[in-house]
Order: C-alpha cells, then structure tokens, then sequence
C-alpha cells in the first residue's frame, strides 16, 4: 500500500528549526556577501559609472560590470533577450547593472551608495494597454481554433462581448532568492542553490563563466517555497553570485533582502481578455472568440510557454464546439515576468468562467446550471478546441457530489432570502470547475532522471532530478521507493537534487515532479529488483539445490525477499544486500522515464499536449459589507481529484494552499507601479496575501474518491497548481454579492483580483445605473 | 550605569559588550542568526509582517513568575531584552539521550501537516508556543489571533489552526514549567545587579533609563535622541533603511510608564504599557479602543508596541488616533520643567509634527469614559482586515439627545496628511435629528472636506468613498 498520509519527510527538521535553507548554511570565514546594485529606471541609457571610491573601501573585494563578465553576458532560459548584468541600457526598473562582494552586509551598502552611475531618460512603455497600442510583441501572434466561430457568433441567438483584466501576483515565497557559490580547484565551482530548475542554473553558470557544464555542480536541498518564482529566476542570484565567486575566487552567497527581491523579479503575467461569445437561451454555448493579451514585462523568460498554456485553458471545463484563441505577448518596460503555479491556466480559464457567469446574469439563470450544461460530455462533446479528448471526464461525477455536498441549492436560496432582507450586507455564491491538463506543453521536457543505491545496510539513498520546494515531493519518492522495494519507507532517504548525481533534468515544475521523477524512480528500482531477484534465486537454489528459485518469482514485500511459489526461501532485505554485492552485482542504477502518448503540433495547434486532466469543483460562499468593500469567506467547499492518492495528508495541504493561494490572487494581492514604472507594493507592508484570517470560517475538502489514474505513477495524479483555479469560486461569488446590490439586474464592472476597492466601486457604480 | 546587557538563552546567562561585532542597534534576529546554533529563526520581512522571526521572550511578572509573548525578533534591538529570557525553536525539544522529544505544539505541527516548505515553520511554532504558555484550550478567535502575525504560503493555515487546538490543552504545562525555577532565579541575579544601561560606542549612544526622572535629564541633555520604546516603528529605520541611528533613549525600563489608573470618570494608561495589555484592559469599558486593538498588526506587534509610541509618531495612518480623538483623550506631557495635558485634538500638528517639546516625553493617555449616552465607534478600512495599515481610519463619537444629534466628532485616519476632523460635515449634523436624510447629507460635505492621495494602498477616489460610506455604516449602527 503507497496510500499513507505520512508527515512530510523533514517536518520534524521543520518544527525544530534544523531544515537547512542557503542563508542557513555553514560557510568558512573567508565568505562574501554579493549584492546587487539594479536600475531605478523603467528604460534608460547608461551614460556612464564610476566605481572607482567603491572598489576602494575597505572589506570590498569585488565590483563587476558586464565587461568583467568571462563567459556571455545572457541568461535568458529559452530566448537569450536577457542579459546578466546591463551594459549599455537599462529596461526595468530593478535590472541588475553591477555587482559586489563584501566582507559583510553593511560594507556591500556602503560600498553602493558609492557609486555614480549616469542615466539617460528613454522612452518606457510601463502598462499592458500602452504595449497593445504600440504594437509591442514579444513573439509571434498565436491561434488556436476549432470550428467557424465568426459564422457561429453571426447566427447566435445572444451574443455578448467584453474584456476582462487579470491582475500580476507576487510569488512571495518566504525564502527570497538565494545562492550560494563555493569556488572548487581550478575551474570549478559549486552552487548552492535555491532553483526549481538545477539543471538550468548549472548552464546559465557555465555560460556567464565561460567554462564547460562538468565543472559546475548545482545542489538543492530545499527551496523555501518557489511557486514558480524559481523555475528560471532562480537562475539570476546563481549567476551573480558565481561571477562574484569565480572573482574573488571566495565562496560568495546572496540572499536578496525582501523589498530587492519583490523590486527585480517577475511576477504572475497580467492579462487583458477580450472575448465575444454566442449561446442561445438556455445558456448553451455555441462559439467565443477570446484575445488573449499577456503582459511579459522586458524580456522573453517563460511569456511564450505561458501563452501557450493560457490559450490550452480558455476552454475551461466546457466544450464550445466554435472556438477561436487569438495569444500575444507584449514587451513592457517592466521585470520579465514570470512562472507562477497555474502557468497562464489562471488567466485563460478566468475569462471563460467570467464569461459564464454573465451569460448566467444575462439569462436570469443560476450559474451553477450554465456551467452544468456546457461541461465537457462523457461519450461526445468531449474533444478541446486543440483535438485533445478529455477522457476519464470526472467533471460530471464530481459537480453530482459537490452540489448535493455543499448544499449548494438549499445556500443559494438562503442567500437570495438574506440580500432580499439586507441592504448594506450582501451574500454571495458561486460553484466553479477547474480542468487542468498535466504534462508541459514543450513535449521533449516530460522526461526525468533517477540515481538509486542501496547500500550495504539495506538502507537506500534516492536521488531524482526533481526539487523539494514544500510540495511534499521527496516524501512521495520515498513513498513510491518503498512500495516498489517492499521495504519500510524509514529505510529510505531522498538526498538533494544534484547535477552531479542526476544530469540534464527538466524544471520541477507543470505539476508534474512525481509523475515524472517518480516514474523514474521506479525505473532505476526496478532495474535493482531484477538484479537482486537473479542473485537471490541463484542463492536460494544453491542454499536448497533440491528447490532450485527462479528470478521471475523472487517478490519484495514486507522487508523480505522471496520466492513467491516457494515461500521458505526468504531473506530479510537488508541481510540480502551484502550477498548481491559479495557476487559482483551493483546495488545502484540510474533510471529514466519519458511521458508516452503525448504530442502535438503547436504551429496548427491540434494535437494532444496533455497525458491527462485533472479535474476539481468548489463551492464558495462570502459576505460583502457594501459600505467597506469588505468580503467575509463564509465557507467553501471543496472536491478534488488527484486520482489514488500517495498521501492524501500532503496533497489536501496542496489543495487547499493552491486555493489560499488563489484567494489572495483573486482578492487582496494587488500590484502597481507608478507613473516611472516603480513598483508601489515591495513589502509585505503593502502587499497583502492571505493571513489566517483570511481563510473561509468554514473550510471543507474532500478528494475525490475511487478514481484511479492510469496514466500516472501508482494510478495517482498530479496536484500542485489545479486547486489554485478552485479560487475562482470566491471571486465569482463576490462579483454575485456585489451584482445583488443591483438585484442581478445589471452586469457588474468588475476584475481580478477582486480588492475592496474594486467591489465598492463597482457597487458604486451600480447605484449610478441603477438611479440612471 | 551599565556598558553591558544580560539575559537567559538557552539556559543560560548570556553577557554581550557591544565591543565586538554588536552594536546597540543589532536586532535580537540578526544576534541569533549569527550564532551557528539559531539558524532557525528566519528573517522574511524585516518589518514585522511576516512573523519568519517569531521568537518568545520571557519576562518577570510582579509575582516572579515568568509572563511568555511572541515577538518579532527583527524590530527588537538586542538591549530590549536585557533582563529577560529568550526562547527560540531550537529551545523547545527536549533531549534525553539519543532521543529527542518534541514539544505538544511541534509535535501537533509534525501529525497534522502543518508544514510545507517550512520557512514560516519556526516562527509559527514560537506563536503556538507562546499561546500553549498562555492559554489552555484556546477558542478559534484566539488561535487565529495568535497566527495572524504569521504568514505562510503553502498550506492555506487550517493544518496550523487545528494543530494549536489540539496541543493547546495542556494547561502550558511542559519543560518550561519544570525548570521555571532556575530560570527565575537567573532573572533575579541579572535584576539585582542591573543599573540603567548606558551602551556608548564611538558611534552609538544607547541609553536606557529606569525611572521618568532619568528620562527626562537625558532628554534634556540630548534633546534630538531618538525616543523609543517598543521600536516597532523606529526599527524600520534600521532594518529597511539601513539607517545609523546615534543617539536612542529605550523607555522600555521605565516602570512608571506600565501604570495603569481606572478611576469611575477615566482611564489613564501609561506610555509604557504594550497594546496587547492595553487591549485586555479596555475591552468592557472601551470597546471602540478594543476594536482598534483588535485589527492593530499582530500579537507579536502589540506585545511591543505602546499607546505612547503610536501617539508620538503622529503618522496620519497611526490606528488609534482617531480613536483617541473621538474619545477626546488627553495627552500627559512630562518635562524636567514640569508637566502638561493637551487634548488629543489639538495635538497632532501636521505630518509626523506634534506638541511634544524635544524636551518632553508623552508619560500617558487619559481617556475619559464617555457616558452613557455617547456611542464611539472605530472603523478600519485596509486591503487586508488584519495585519494591514488602513486605507481609511475613523474614530466616530455621538452623543444623542432624544434622536437629536447632541454631539459628534468625525475623525479621519488616512484621509489628509493628519488625523483629521471632519469639521463641516459634524457642524451640519449637530443639533439636527440623526436620520438617514441628514447622515446623507453629510456624507456629501465629508467627502468635499478631503483630497486624499492615490497611492500604494488605493485610489483617492475609493479614499472618499469609504470616507463618506464609514459615516453611514456608523449611523446604520446607531439608529434609534
């Protein structure tokens, strides 16, 4: 049984304080503090520098510019449009221009304010609207479509168009971007790194050094959180503080102070949606056409991939048989932005539940009905506007049970009757789906690597390419390891990610670190198990040449080994390791998995991106105060799939974190920059995520039972991301409060995140239309 | 006068000179960070927002038991704990040979998943420590209450919620409860031998007088010192600014300043007292000033910071003045020369400006109790309900004659570039029936009273909104 809700593998390290995180780590008294001196302006020419004062104070070691830079000066991930350190031009405010190493923190300071650097002001373009206007673009305008859905919208019963405006989100990770670099002998350096991606900091490394990818090993024990925020800008602290490194030829750690880090790294891509939708009156929807327009900030970084994903998502749940998605990504003087749990699947499938509620307010009905009719169908219906089936549909099983669960009938009367007799309070309550599909859309990345030893003890040391980032990931390998061997999962350790042990590894990201490194795991133990079954039957059949074993019956179980038909031969697993390795036979093997099945073409965008769907419900409930903007989360129910779970423990923290998450993207999590493209919320002073209050005061989530995945390590299915879609609910069922003002008689202005100064404009707004 | 600082940590008696690598101003978060062995206090923030560097701080009571609260060790300069003790998570388990014991609320933590990627972890399991210490059994509210000053994003805090109710039920009985006694004793010995700290330094003057007398002379001598106390504001100059502040005056030692006088007409609270005590004093008498406290940063805040600190900063966005002045609260004003009251609205001068002389210190609030006939009210508009600094504040007072507006006070928080009356709008409604014709009316004139500013936290056009809204939600709460 892999099933077991065991705590998470360094919990106890956790509560006691001893999880090592890289601020934490012990360095000898030779170590440097890098610090990175970055832009103030949103687009600029660098006329000049002057470090000549800096270099000179007393405990600095190092002052870099990109000419001091050995190897290239990029570190774009995907696109090289982003350089290490700025040259001649500045594009964002918070782009790193130079860098310095100090004895300490205060000298690294001292040593900035030192610096005269001499701009010249160019042109910036510093919002999404601006960027649509001039035409901006990142990369190539995308489509994907099925059907005619300029001649279905013509002949449609109702049509409605609009657009609807997404909000940035800051990853706030509690651990800010940290590495550290300890120089080796000649060329070689090691990074401890805080990345969702070693594989790819340990190239941008090699690249900016100028030196091969075998001197650079990149190591992750643990991120303290990522969310995406270290998928490839991880990379920017590991490269800094390598060329600091590789200067001053001392082991040098940078961990940006909090403020730096919200100032210079992406965020969650903004978006405008406009979208036009047709569907006749019982609200079946017959064709939308959605632009989809992404804000990238200043350089390339994931924009395209997310795109991507945003326009695979616009569909939502609901199958619209004429559907046209139209994607670009504009260049902005902003920081690039970035990766961010959901990838762009927020975003797209945002506009479509918003464009499903105000058919519902258009129609008079109630949401919930709308959605139900225009859900993916079991047999038929049930092809995306990219070709992909949607098998294993659970949407219908899951919305049967979460309606009569959540009690979603009898609420919505309750609150029709409240706001009837309420004139400042009003509630709301809406039900959304999410359907998410699992793989990344870059098909080649949906492989992963394993390195495991069994040691001579019986005990196992696992390493797999992927990282630990809270997810809970290193206990479902341990999982998956130990029900694979039979052995108990005490005996299994998993080590840090390390380039060195498993090579060329994709990011952990997509939702996808156990399937893929835990298929992989299985691998290389399966290769062990074949091993060790042809020395053990061997060995039985020589200990009883009268019984001789075959491999093929040899089974691992409950700690021993044994022959399945012959059940007195038997060993204890660990007694058994010592004879495999006194015949020659090595207890260690490297095991790869790559997705099967899946492909597509993204030029036609048809095809099938996605080894499966996850599929989730909630039910959400809030109280608007009308006169504050204020919403209470009153309760939220939730039902999610995650196919036989490996821990149910784990993955319900999973969901219900996503969807907090989600919450604080949908509600408080507002982001500006003023008029010179400075960021106005760089703390958490101003930038506000949930607290614990912020929570529903009725907090209900169940997985969903009796749904094995095939197509996935030990039947499970990813979580990660999906729950974070399962927010929409709460926002839905705030605009249905706010919509209540106005007796649901008029559509309400409305956007993500929904901020108590969004709703009491809105409802502001309303009161007008309502006089008028 | 004393150069040195001491307190228990780990079990024992810690000395630090201020020679060597600290300086008065080093935060108890970066001491213990620079010890290989407290590497698990984090720093998230830097400004008490996050909670990463949660750690408790035991203090002697009256009776020589020791009080424990939760702090933010990156606001507290390491002089600040003279005196106390100081727990951080590395303190909790017990180790009896190879085997290690955890404590009830981290074991609880372990068994219900509350930790993910484990950053906030140490700082959260410091605040469920403290409420094990403090409360047995605690209701919901009070778990939340408890958590609100940490921020964790990974599980979404209902594991953490239900981890603190179930290991909260010990009646804090623990490891701590077993060797109490020694450590009291190591607080008598540094009590006994403590004179007033006078931490100078060739760039540093760090004074930290015991009694107003004290205070008060070196006031005089230096009046351009920074006054703090529980530094939760003046911190931020250090820790975000990076700012070398040179000469501090720490009111913290200042018994006389923790008094607290409840007469039959009026409360008077010493500067001193932390708004966590300060909350549990006013909560009958004062609900409009608990409310205030209630949505006032977080516990590991109030546990440091003082009625005295937020008056004196005079920042329009300070919580409770608009409160204090609907209250019509008093200020006591102390100097070596002697000693004044200012009302509370006329006290506040313009942005970050008040009466206080450079040579005076605020030694207490008087509030008056209002009568029975007076309702106040506070309101609070942030982004976040908690641990956010509003948008718009208000502090409401109305006293009504048979539904004749008798009469009122309409403070504004966050509004202007102070505290601010809303001047015409309380002229209209005095004397006039309090109906929602004449609170309508009013609104209008509260918002042409004030040009608010757009800015990080919201537009200026929400700013009047909610400004007018405020009034009628007071009136939807006071309608007769």
């Amino acid at each position: 049984m892999t099933s077991s809700s065991i705590p998470h593998d360094s919990a106890i390290k956790h509560v006691s304080g001893e999880s090592v995180y890289i601020d934490d780590i012990q360095v000898n008294s030779q170590l440097l503090i890098g610090r990175v001196v970055y832009s103030p302006h949103a687009h600029a020419k660098i006329k000049s520098i002057d470090l000549s004062a800096a270099k000179k104070l007393k405990g600095v070691h190092a002052v870099l510019c990109s000419k001091d830079i050995p190897g290239i000066n990029q570190m774009g991930p995907v696109v090289h449009d982003e350089v290490c350190l700025a040259a001649d031009e500045v594009i964002c405010v918070g782009q790193a221009i130079l860098l310095i190493a100090a004895e300490s923190n205060e000298i690294a300071i001292a040593a900035e304010k030192l610096i005269q650097i001499e701009y010249g002001q160019l042109e910036p373009i510093l919002n999404l609207r601006t960027a649509i206007e001039k035409n901006s673009l990142l990369g190539p305008v995308r489509t994907m479509q099925r059907g005619d859905a300029d001649a279905a919208l013509k002949i449609a019963v109702h049509v409605l168009k609009g657009e609807l405006e997404t909000g940035a989100q800051e990853h706030w990770y509690l651990e800010t971007q940290s590495c550290l670099c300890i120089p080796g002998e000649h060329q070689e350096i090691t990074a401890y790194s805080s990345t969702q991606h070693p594989s790819e900091t340990q190239a941008i490394i090699s690249e900016v050094l100028g030196i091969a990818k075998n001197e650079v090993v990149v190591e992750t024990r643990r991120m303290g959180g990522a969310f995406g925020g270290k998928e490839t800008q991880g990379n920017w602290v590991a490269a800094w503080s390598a060329l600091l490194c590789n200067a001053t030829k001392r082991p040098v750690k940078i961990h940006l102070f909090r403020d730096d880090d919200q100032i210079m790294t992406g965020k969650r891509h903004p978006y405008l949606i406009r979208y036009e939708a047709g569907f006749d009156d019982e609200g079946k929807i017959s064709a939308v056409k959605f632009e989809q327009n992404a804000d990238g900030g200043c350089a390339t970084d994931l924009s395209l991939a997310i795109l991507e994903r945003a326009m695979l998502h616009a569909d939502s749940s609901y199958y619209i048989p004429n559907m046209h998605v139209t994607g670009k990504a504009y260049k902005t003087n902003l920081p690039s932005n970035t990766a961010f749990r959901g990838f762009g699947g927020p975003q797209g499938m945002a506009a479509m539940e918003a464009v499903v509620d105000r058919i519902a307010r258009f129609l008079k009905k109630d949401a919930a009905d709308i959605r139900k009719i225009n859900f993916y169908g079991i047999d038929e219906n049930n092809i995306t506007h990219y070709g992909q089936t949607v098998e294993l549909n659970r949407l219908h099983t899951i919305y049967d049970q979460l309606m009569i669960s959540s009690e979603y009938r009898e609420r919505r009367k309750a609150v029709n009757k409240f706001n009837s007799s309420n004139e400042f309070y009003k509630k709301g309550i809406a039900l959304t789906p999410v359907k998410f599909g699992i793989s990344f859309t870059t098909s080649f990345l949906n492989q992963a690597g394993a390195l495991v030893n069994i040691y001579k003890d019986g005990t196992i040391l696992v390493n797999h390419g992927g990282t630990e980032m809270g997810q809970g990931l290193n206990t479902k390998i341990m999982q998956i390891a130990a029900a694979e061997l039979g052995i108990n999962v005490s005996k299994i350790k998993v080590n840090a990610a390390n380039t060195s042990k498993v090579p060329n590894t994709s990011a952990t990201a997509a939702s996808a670190g156990t399937d893929l490194n835990g298929m992989a795991v299985k691998n290389a133990v399966d290769i062990l198990k074949t091993r060790i079954a042809e020395v053990m039957a061997a060995e039985f059949s020589k200990q009883r040449p009268e019984k001789p074993s075959l491999p093929e019956n040899i089974i691992f179980e409950n700690d021993y080994i044994s022959d399945k038909l012959q059940p007195y031969h038997k060993i204890a697993f660990a007694d058994a390791m010592p004879i495999v390795n006194f015949n020659q036979v090595s207890l260690s093997a490297a095991g790869f998995y790559r997705t099967p099945n899946i492909g597509w073409d993204k030029l036609t965008g048809w095809g099938k991106p996605f080894n499966y769907y996850s599929f989730g419900m909630c039910v959400s409930e809030v109280l608007v105060d009308t006169l504050t903007g204020f919403h209470k989360n009153l309760r939220t129910d939730i039902l999610h799939d995650v196919g036989d779970s490996i821990n149910p423990g784990i993955d319900i923290g999973q969901v219900e974190g996503g969807y907090i998450q989600g919450v604080g993207w949908c509600t408080t999590e507002e982001i500006k920059w003023n008029d010179k493209g400075q960021l106005l919320n760089h703390s958490p002073d101003t930038y506000k995520i949930p607290s614990v209050q912020d929570i529903p005061s009725d907090f209900r989530t169940t997985l969903l039972q009796n749904a094995p995945n095939p197509n996935a390590v030990r039947k499970s299915k990813a979580v990660a991301e999906p729950p974070l879609m399962l927010a929409f609910a709460t926002w839905l069922a705030i605009k249905d409060a706010v919509s209540a003002v106005a007796d649901h008689q008029h559509e309400p202005q409305f956007k993500l995140p929904a901020t108590n100064e969004v709703i009491l404009l809105s409802i502001e707004d309303l009161k007008k239309r309502m006089k008028g | 006068m004393q150069q040195t600082i001491s307190f228990v940590l780990d079990g024992k008696v810690q000395t630090i000179d201020f020679n060597g690598q600290y300086t008065p101003t080093t935060t108890v978060l970066n001491y213990l960070r620079s010890s290989p062995v407290h590497k698990g206090v984090k720093e998230g923030c830097a400004e008490g927002d996050c909670g990463a560097c949660t750690v408790v701080i035991g203090e002697l009571d009256g009776e020589n038991k020791i009080k424990y609260k939760a702090i933010d060790s990156c606001l507290v300069f390491l002089p600040m704990i003279h005196g106390s003790q100081l727990i951080t998570v590395e303190n909790l388990s017990q180790k009896k040979g190879d085997e290690e014991t955890l404590h009830p609320v981290q074991e609880a933590m372990v068994s219900g998943n509350g930790s993910q990627c484990g950053y906030c972890t140490p700082g959260i399991v410091m605040s469920l420590f403290s409420l094990y210490k403090n409360e047995n059994d605690p209701a919901k509210e009070s778990i939340e209450d408890a958590l609100t000053g940490n921020l964790c994003r990974c599980t979404g805090y209902k594991p953490i919620i239900e981890a603190a109710a179930k290991a909260c039920v010990n009646k804090g009985f623990d490891k701590f409860t077993q060797c109490e006694k020694q450590i009291v004793e190591l607080l008598l010995q540094i009590k006994n031998q403590s004179t007033p700290l006078e931490i100078i330094n060739e760039k540093q003057k760090y004074y930290q007088p015991k009694t107003i007398k004290e205070a008060l002379e070196l006031r005089k001598k230096i009046p351009d010192s920074v006054l703090v106390n529980g530094a939760t504001d003046v911190a931020l100059r250090v820790t975000k600014k990076h700012e070398r502040l040179e000469e501090i005056i720490d009111l913290s030692a200042v018994e006389e300043l923790k008094k607290c006088i409840k007469t039959e007409s009026f409360i008077e609270f010493g500067a001193g007292i932390n708004l966590e005590d300060v909350k549990k004093l006013v909560e009958k008498e004062l609900p409009a000033l608990f409310e205030t406290l209630v949505v006032f940063g977080s516990r590991q805040i109030r546990a440091l910071a003082t009625l005295g600190g937020n008056v004196g900063s005079g920042s329009p966005i300070g919580d409770t003045l608009p409160v204090l002045m609907a209250y019509n609260a008093e200020i006591k004003l102390q100097s070596s020369a002697g000693e004044r009251k200012v009302n509370m609205n006329n006290y506040i001068l313009g942005y970050r400006k008040t009466e206080r002389r450079p040579d005076e210190i605020i030694t207490s609030v008087i509030i008056p109790k209002p009568s029975s006939k007076t309702i106040v009210k506070f309101y609070k508009i942030s982004k976040r309900k908690d641990l956010d600094i509003s948008t718009v504040s208000a502090g409401f007072s109305l006293t009504l004659n048979n539904k004749t507006v008798e009469s009122i006070s309409l403070a504004y928080g966050g509004m202007a570039a102070v505290t601010k009356l809303a001047l015409k709008a309380e002229q209209y409604l005095t004397g006039k029936f309090w109906d929602r014709n004449n609170v309508e009316k009013a609104m209008e004139l509260v918002a042409a009273e004030f040009t608010p500013i757009s800015d990080a936290r919201s537009s200026a056009e929400f700013r009047s909104i909610a400004a007018k809204n405020l009034l009628l939600k007071f009136w939807t709460e006071t309608k007769q």
